[in-house]
């Protein structure tokens, strides 16, 4: 190495801030989250803060006051009718509705914890995260409750509060959409897990509220920027998924980091920003839902963008000024006539995350829409928010843009030395939105930060202008469609077949996720079959974990001490799809 | 047949089921199809090129007696229905294409029919005098503009509305499909145990390869399969009742009898066969969406219409 290392504290990307972006931030004015919705809800009380677009165009909104009023009374729900203490770990588990926000938010302000969970997750996956969380109350859509069934006894939960998509949607449109959902999708079991109904929950808690008088605010004094706020699940190094503590103060401060980099193309109050990416990842959650809330603007949720066609309506009926995507969501929007002829003429920007942008989406989307796309990095223990590109700039192609303000960025190589500018080395952050640590878990906190940096496990290359790009993963993890998927995960559920001897799991390129998952399993009886082992991973696996592709084989590359090697395994696989 | 009552109800249902079509678009649906004005001239083609002479070619090869050509070639001739709206909106089709193809057809037919008739009958030595009732044509105008029209303005301004009206109406439309089905064996079946085979064969086969050949023209003329679709369904789907009127206009008596015979098979059958092959297509569109929807990124140039 003739390069010395580059002076990362000197902040080569700093030149790129230009006029429009703060350098340094102070630390957030609001104490907590409580604070900051309390405070947009009043600043733009008649304002409508959340819209619910269905596929037939069929809505529901709520205002700023109507969320700040339902949002009390679901705290004073969890902490007077059920009793809850401040910090006691509250589940949302809902697809993109108005009871999340609602649910969310009361949950904040109960000074309680918020547990974010996929509702597609098998009931395998929500026991662990629910035990591993001590969570105590549910929420849960209705579609899915009954899973919540079977596990309820194990876990510490005592109350499943169960909401709906349409909810808070008037009469007649709530009515057809159920009518339809239930005998035309059958998608309303009757349910069997024992239960209230998120609309009675509230009538309860606002009947609590006014006949105790209860002072909400109260629910939060003493919180501060140190305070938890929520255990966002992420399967880190090892695959077991745990929890990542991200408190008040990391979220504030992200929104503000956040923020800071689209200030240029935000005018508070008067954005309308849609949320096809799901509410309970961590990106929709601080970006969409936070951000966008704290300046005013109106939020179209869609609860399902699969298939595309289901955000006609939302581009169709709201002057959609700000969409975030992952790169599947806007290759898929580029396929299709109504969006590509008719480009919304009120879109301003778009952000990227989850998964690399395609540089082809992305010099296309700039084609149809006139609009760019910037894309940025972040993980779950960073609240996520990283770096962004440049909204005012040129967006760099491939690029993973500029730190953003008050964020350390350094390269490092094995023995935590910082690397010369050109050259790979592993991602380490330090800032305001760096996590607490793994949830109970100490020792893999240790491994995680160290000295205060974040080490993210992603192989990084600085250019000398000071702008990121990933070049790998140091971890194994597989990143399908943006969702990252644990091998040994995977490796678990395939292996506790009774007809399975051994099995690696590696990701391999995929058209259409980014990754796909690829099994390699030494089977211990004649005529195991791909469908076979796909099937029994169904039952505890969610859809995008499961093995795109499987090869049956007699054995694996293993180590000396009988490790099985995947990195041997994605060699060959190179190799072969090479020639 | 049906009743005079059973008719005007019907009428009242289809100005419902447009009315719901009308909810499920926007004015863009229509300025997508006018800026793809070949979706329009090529089902056009279709319409008046391809069924025509399909009606012509299978009343000579089946050699029908003249009564059952007039019908054949008549039925050939005619605009198309409104009901090809209602198929085309089940089998997720370019709705706005399919009522522009039929808005057009009709308006058309005024002069073109006549044409067509004189030229078809004449090569097959046929009586070639018609009229299209014009006040009849116009009144297949005003059930479809009137209550679209309406129908996209309801969703513009309430959202929640139109995504009702377009429930109710589709909802209707199953409703009225399936009365045309479950009813018409029970109605017709002295009618249909006298048909001779070769009569069914024109009745339906008219239907079924003019949408097979109207899918074929389009995909040669560079539609993509969902216009293809759309078109396919559009040529083959034509007004049934407007050539029973135009029958009952013409001709008298016995004749009048024999001449009617084809539409009125065909209206029957056609119903049928076009569920059929609308809940195929609707497979293969909703097939396509999901397919669209993981498609790689293309890297030719951006499709602008402008």
């Amino acid at each position: 190495m003739n390069h010395p290392a580059p002076n990362y504290d000197r902040k080569p990307w700093v030149m790129h801030y230009g006029q429009n972006i703060a350098q340094d931030l102070p630390p957030p004015r609001q104490a907590h989250l409580a604070e900051l919705i309390r405070e947009a809800s009043g600043r733009y009380a008649d304002q409508i803060a959340f819209t619910t677009c269905m596929p037939n165009g069929m809505h529901g909104s709520l205002t700023y006051a109507q969320v700040a009023q339902q949002s009390d009374a679901f705290a004073v729900y969890l902490r007077e009718v059920l009793g809850l203490q401040a910090g006691a770990r509250v589940a949302v588990q809902t697809p993109n509705c108005l009871a999340y926000p609602v649910a969310a938010f009361g949950i904040f302000k109960a000074g309680c914890v918020l547990v974010n969970t996929n509702p597609l997750y098998t009931p395998v996956e929500m026991e662990h995260q629910f035990k591993d969380a001590g969570v105590e109350a549910l929420v849960i859509v209705d579609m899915f409750a009954n899973k919540a069934e079977q596990l309820l006894a194990r876990t510490a939960i005592k109350q499943v509060i169960v909401a709906q998509v349409p909810q808070f949607f008037s009469a007649i449109p709530r009515g057809v959409i159920r009518l339809v959902m239930k005998y035309w999708n059958k998608a309303l079991p009757d349910l069997v897990v024992p239960h209230v109904r998120l609309e009675a929950a509230l009538a309860q808690g606002a009947a609590a509220l006014q006949a105790k008088r209860i002072d909400v605010a109260a629910y939060t004094h003493g919180l501060g920027h140190d305070s938890l706020a929520a255990l966002m699940y992420t399967g880190g190094t090892t695959g077991v998924a745990k929890g990542a503590m991200l408190s008040h103060g990391n979220l504030l401060a992200n929104m503000d980091q956040a923020l800071a980099m689209g200030r240029s193309h935000i005018v508070e109050g008067r954005e309308c920003v849609l949320t096809a990416l799901p509410l309970y990842h961590i990106f929709a959650f601080t970006f969409n839902l936070l951000c966008f809330y704290s300046i005013g603007a109106r939020n179209v949720l869609a609860p399902n963008p699969r298939p595309i066609q289901n955000l006609q309506r939302a581009f169709d009926n709201y002057p959609i000024t700000w969409v975030s995507g992952v790169n599947t969501l806007f290759n898929a929007l580029l396929n299709e006539e109504w969006f590509t002829a008719y480009p919304p003429r009120s879109l301003k920007a778009s952000v990227a995350g989850g998964a690399a942008l395609q540089h082809a989406i992305a010099q296309r989307w700039q084609r149809v829409t006139g609009t760019m796309i910037s894309e940025g990095y972040g993980l779950t223990e960073s609240s996520p928010v990283v770096s962004f590109n440049s909204m005012t700039g040129s967006p760099k192609p491939d690029s993973i843009g500029i730190p953003v303000p008050g964020t350390d960025v350094r390269l490092v190589d094995d023995e935590g030395q910082a690397v010369p500018v050109g050259e790979a080395g592993e991602l380490i952050v330090r800032g305001p939105q760096v996590m607490q640590g793994y949830w109970n878990r100490p020792d893999e906190t240790a491994k995680t930060i160290k000295e205060g940096w974040l080490y993210t496990g992603d192989i990084a290359v600085m250019d000398s202008d000071g702008s990121f790009r990933i070049v790998d993963r140091k971890k194994d993890v597989i990143l399908v469609s943006g969702f990252n998927v644990y091998p040994n995960e995977v490796e678990d559920v395939i292996a506790a077949m009774d007809e399975v001897l051994e099995v690696g799991v590696i990701g391999v390129l995929d058209a259409r996720s980014g990754e796909a998952v690829r099994a390699y399993v030494v089977p211990l009886v004649e005529g195991l079959t791909e469908e076979a082992v796909r099937e029994h991973c169904r039952k505890s696996l969610t859809d995008y974990k499961l093995p795109k592709t499987i090869e049956f084989r007699r054995e694996l590359p293993k180590s000396p001490v009988g490790k099985i090697l995947r990195k041997d395994l994605r060699a060959e696989y190179k190799l072969k799809n090479a020639a | 047949m049906l009743t005079e009552l059973e008719t005007r109800l019907l009428g009242v249902m289809m100005m419902v089921i447009m009315l719901g079509m009308g909810a499920s678009l926007t004015f863009k649906d229509f300025r997508i199809a006018f800026k793809k004005p070949q979706g329009i001239l090529v089902g056009l083609l279709c319409q008046y090129g391809i069924m025509p002479f399909l009606g012509y070619l299978m009343a000579v090869v089946l050699g029908l007696p003249p009564a059952l050509a007039i019908g054949l070639i008549l039925m050939a001739s005619m605009p198309g229905g409104t009901t090809s709206n209602i198929f085309t909106y089940f089998s997720k089709g370019a709705l706005a294409l399919s009522i522009m193809m039929t808005i057009c057809s009709t308006l058309i037919a005024v002069a073109m029919v006549p044409l067509l008739l004189e030229f078809y009958s004449g090569l097959k030595g046929l009586p070639s005098e018609y009229t299209v009732p014009a006040g009849n044509v116009a009144q297949v105008l005003v059930v479809l503009i009137v209550p679209t029209l309406i129908g996209i303005f309801v969703r513009k301004w309430n959202p929640n509305v139109g995504a009702t009206v377009e429930l109710i109406g589709g909802a209707l439309g199953i409703f009225v499909i399936l009365f045309l089905i479950l009813t018409w064996v029970p109605r017709n079946h002295v009618l249909l145990a006298t048909t001779a085979w070769y009569v069914y064969f024109a009745a339906i086969g008219l239907g079924l390869v003019g949408m097979l050949l109207g899918y074929l023209l389009a995909r040669g003329l560079r539609q993509d399969t969902r216009r293809a679709r759309t078109i396919a369904l559009e040529t083959g789907i034509q007004n049934g009742p407007l050539a029973i009127l135009i029958v009952l206009l013409t001709f008298k008596d016995e004749m009048q009898q024999q001449v009617l015979l084809i539409p009125v098979l065909y209206s029957l059958f056609i119903v049928l066969t076009s569920s059929v092959v609308t809940v195929w297509f609707r497979r293969i569109s909703t097939r396509e969406e999901l397919a669209r929807d993981r498609a790689k990124v293309s890297t030719g140039p951006v499709p602008t219409l402008a």
